[in-house]
């Protein structure tokens, strides 16, 4: 099938590419120490880009039984006359990445969800109060090929584990993620995390709002991330809507923070050599001590923009073969700082730590504006967490927040958007309810 | 197709089984500001097959016809695995055996416009914010079919067609270095004329977006607020109604206790229905993907708890009857607990008299994603009025809103006699439902959390 489809390809195209998708993955879910939920999933997927007299064209098909209609559904396309303004890119000697831990295999649904059973009855034992908790598993493949040469694949493996001990009558929680290309234990260290900070915020606190020191744990860290990772998206450098246009080179943050993407580092899952559009990928510094180092582009943004692929166009959503390409950082990080985390909160004259965000999807993200709901705030005062707050929001401006820097943690997590230690901020504005 | 289906059941070993079969058209057109970005139709489709075997249940999803032995014999293998490991065997409640096609009455058949006519009516709309040189868009034409086919070893055989289809995104704004947006979303589930001569809707959103930039930011507080039916929309279905989901309580046992049948929860004057089974609204459906038929099912009534949206496997462990709120979002999940149409109930007050009983406060309006962690949430709303002894006066930005739910269930103190419910959705809970559909009346509410920037 896929033969005939290059055939196709090459007879009505200029030029084209062809990305092929596969994976398995097996999930468990326990919710209060109870087994809720085994899921699995097989899935296969395809998609074309030709480019014809300069004009961009695409199509997916979850399921190639009729490579014909598949291609007339890319040539249908071409109507629209989208212009590419890009070649595909030609082959590289790329660098071995090992992404793919073959003990994967090895991991039945029965382990996960024996680990999954040890974790919950150890956090419930120290907490006594509910655990949620998932675990899974899964192998990603990926083909790209093009009419340049191009013909990549790779295979990745990953294993997950989070459990989170939740605040009776919600679901705020403290949580912990650990992920990995191969199993690994739930450690010692991970279960100490959630319960001290769990249990040292047991009562609930009602101090006054005001500015205060912000401690932001790595699974919320995505909270101002993700404003700069909008910011220095080609895509809105093009259309003009970031605020950073024009200011590479200029101190945005604290000199302590340097941020940046790293592809090639197999130490986490999901490694690349390449992006979704077959461009080869590389480290890219985007903020270096404070300092606005680079935006990041996919084909599409940076021919329009006169310049070269940074190696960051993937597929967004969360099936890739249904959408285009798009500039996306995929591997994201915060460099870590000397301190050591429990350090830190002894460091904290009077504060907030935010396990959990509300709400970080709304607010001008463009703007660097962020008002987040704490799920919940655990209130520090004196150096030690005293209690959690229910009713309170921290909000601010990245550009400005992200200029007082009082702290970094020395090991980093993977997190949602990305892999980020803790960080302090000071002067935070936080609403808190009377 | 059935028979195909009808084969993998008749495979399968198990107490129950039922397996969905969906192929999934969808059209999709984007343009960035005055470029076009997308354009283009595609199909996908797969199976999910869903097998409870002595008290454990599992699913599958998978996509090739070659996979449906591999899939079975995981299926079988996880639902032993439960059922070894669980501390709580799954039962089902029974349900009628239904053998039934429902293909829904379009006005105006989306399949039947070309594409091109599609892409023109996009650029006419996107043209009208674009005569501003200071705003760029982000606007998308989306069409999805899904072609349902459901089989289950009871026997019930349903096919049913769910078309949804719209026009939605932002206009972004910017002046100096400040950047504003607002949203903008129409269309449906009946047909693509709920998309035509909606002129209107752009010319209003541009001018709201332009006067943002001139709009200061709202100063955090405490203060009494209207909500306008896109608020008060999110607010039902983020702050009460996903806890009105069987499936999000179950295993919650303080959630649970919160939410028990009988509680006084609200404000007296309060009703909360969702109703899937409304023929003109988006949320509609006849079935859910467990083959149950969609039930109007009362939440609060008079401010007291009443009823909660069911799977099969919850309504059993309640006690509880089924109501039709099993849905998945296409053929990659298996359905879990969704709300289809969520509503406050109108009540009796115009606008005029509940800015007069607001006296002084804020007007908020249209939400901009909210999220709830059980008792507490957060909503943003893209713009906002200030009012001043009842007077709607100066447009305010910035806005964030944070409450408890039990006790902001208590503050609505006054309810409108309007009634506006979206025209697109999304909802996500894992996965997405784009015909997630909400809205209700304007509600006055007291002492609401707004964190300023």
């Amino acid at each position: 099938m896929l033969n005939k489809l290059i055939s196709l390809a090459e007879k009505y195209f200029d030029e084209y590419e062809i990305y092929e998708m596969n994976y398995s993955v097996d999930g468990v879910s326990f919710e209060n120490r109870v087994l809720k939920e085994i899921e699995s999933k097989i899935q296969t997927g395809i998609s074309i880009r030709g480019i014809k007299d300069g004009k961009l064209a695409f199509a997916y098909t979850k399921n190639l039984l009729d490579p014909e209609e598949f291609i007339d559904n890319a040539l249908a396309s071409l109507k629209g006359e989208i212009e590419a303004g890009f070649s595909f890119p030609k082959k590289y000697d790329l660098p071995t990445l090992n992404t793919y831990d073959p003990n994967i295999e090895d991991i039945t649904n029965t382990k996960l969800v024996e680990e999954s059973k040890r974790v919950s009855e150890i956090l419930y034992e120290k907490t006594n109060t509910q655990i949620n908790l998932g675990a899974g598993k899964g192998v990603v493949s990926v083909h790209i090929l093009n009419s340049n040469g191009v013909d990549y694949q790779t295979k990745s493996s990953f294993y997950n584990i989070y459990a989170a001990a939740m605040y009776p009558g919600s679901y705020a929680s403290v949580d912990r993620l650990i992920a990995d290309k191969k199993f690994k234990e739930f450690s010692k260290e991970d279960i100490d995390y959630i319960t001290l900070l769990f249990n040292n915020s047991k009562r609930e606190v009602k101090p006054k709002g005001g500015r205060m020191k912000v401690l932001f744990l790595p699974d919320t860290m995505y909270v101002l991330i993700w404003r700069l990772v909008s910011a220095t998206c080609g895509r809105n450098i093009y259309e003009k809507t970031s605020p950073l246009i024009n200011r590479l080179g200029e101190k945005i943050f604290d000199s302590s923070l340097t941020i940046y993407d790293d592809p090639l580092n197999d130490d986490f899952p999901d490694a690349r050599s390449f992006d979704d559009e077959g461009v080869a990928c590389r480290f890219l510094p985007i903020v270096e001590d404070g300092v606005l180092k680079n935006f990041y582009y996919d084909l599409y943004y940076a021919a329009k923009l006169n310049t070269e692929s940074t190696g960051h166009g993937y597929r967004e959503g969360d099936e890739s073969i249904r959408e285009r390409p798009s500039p996306s950082l995929h591997h994201l990080f915060v460099k870590p700082g000397k301190s050591n985390f429990y350090d830190m909160i002894k460091s904290m004259d009077k504060g907030v730590i935010v396990p959990s965000a509300l709400g970080a999807h709304s607010g001008n993200i463009l703007n660097g504006d962020f008002s987040i709901g704490l799920a919940p705030g655990l209130y520090v005062e004196n150096g030690e967490i005293v209690g959690h707050i229910k009713d309170s929001m921290a909000a601010g401006n990245i550009y400005e927040v992200m200029k007082n820097v009082v702290d970094i943690e020395n090991r980093v997590y993977l997190s949602n958007m990305g892999i980020f230690p803790s960080v302090i901020f000071e002067n935070v504005s936080v609403a808190i309810k009377e | 197709m059935f028979d195909v289906l009808k084969d993998i059941i008749s495979r399968v070993s198990a107490d129950y089984a039922d397996v969905r079969y969906e192929v999934m058209r969808e059209t999709k057109i984007v343009m960035n500001g005055k470029e076009l970005y997308q354009i283009g139709s595609n199909i996908g489709d797969g199976f999910v097959l869903r097998v409870l075997k002595n008290g454990g249940f599992a699913s599958i999803a998978f996509t090739k016809k070659e996979d449906i032995d591999r899939a079975i014999n995981i299926a079988l293998e996880n639902a032993n695995l439960m059922s070894k490991h669980t501390k709580k065997p799954v039962r089902f409640t029974e349900v009628e055996v239904v053998k039934d096609t429902f293909i829904p009455t379009l006005k105006e058949d989306p399949r039947e416009i070309s594409i091109d006519e599609k892409l023109e009516l996009l650029k006419h709309y996107n043209s009208i914010p674009l005569r501003f040189e200071n705003i760029t868009t982000d606007i998308y034409y989306f069409e999805v079919i899904r072609e349902k086919y459901f089989v289950s070893s009871e026997g019930t055989e349903i096919r049913e067609d769910l078309v949804t289809n719209g026009i939605r995104g932002s206009l972004i704004s910017f002046e100096g270095g400040i950047v504003q947006n607002v949203r903008v979303g129409i269309g449906g589930s009946t047909g693509f004329y709920k998309l035509m001569d909606r002129e209107d809707v752009f010319e209003d959103k541009t001018k709201i977006v332009l006067d943002l930039l001139k709009a200061e930011p709202i100063k955090g507080g405490v203060y009494n607020v209207i909500l306008n039916p896109d608020m008060a929309g999110v607010f039902t279905h983020e702050a009460f109604g996903h806890f009105s989901e069987a499936d999000l309580i179950e295993d919650n046992p303080s959630m649970r206790e919160k939410m028990r049948i009988g509680a006084e929860l609200g404000n007296g004057i309060l009703n909360i229905i969702d109703d899937p089974t409304m023929p003109d609204q988006l949320g509609h459906y006849k079935y859910d993907d467990e083959g149950v038929r969609a039930k109007r099912t009362y939440l609060l009534k008079d401010g007291v708890l009443v009823g909660r949206l069911h799977s099969r496997r919850t309504a059993a462990e309640f006690g509880e009857d089924v109501t039709g709120h099993c849905i998945a979002e296409d053929y990659r999940y298996a359905p879990i607990v969704r709300m289809g149409n969520i509503f406050i109930d109108p009540g009796k007050s115009t606008f005029e008299e509940l800015l007069e009983r607001l006296g002084d406060g804020f007007y908020i309006l249209d939400a901009k994603g909210g999220q709830t962690s059980g008792e507490n949430f957060t909503f943003g709303a893209q713009y906002g009025y200030e009012v001043k002894n009842g007077k709607v006066g100066r447009i305010v930005r910035d806005i964030n809103i944070t409450g408890n739910l039990y006790q902001t269930l208590k503050d609505i103190v006054d309810i409108g006699n309007d009634f506006e419910l979206g025209e697109v959705g999304g909802c996500g809970k894992g996965q997405l439902n784009i015909r997630s559909c909400h809205g209700g009346p304007h509600i006055l509410v007291k002492n609401v959390v707004i964190g300023g920037v």
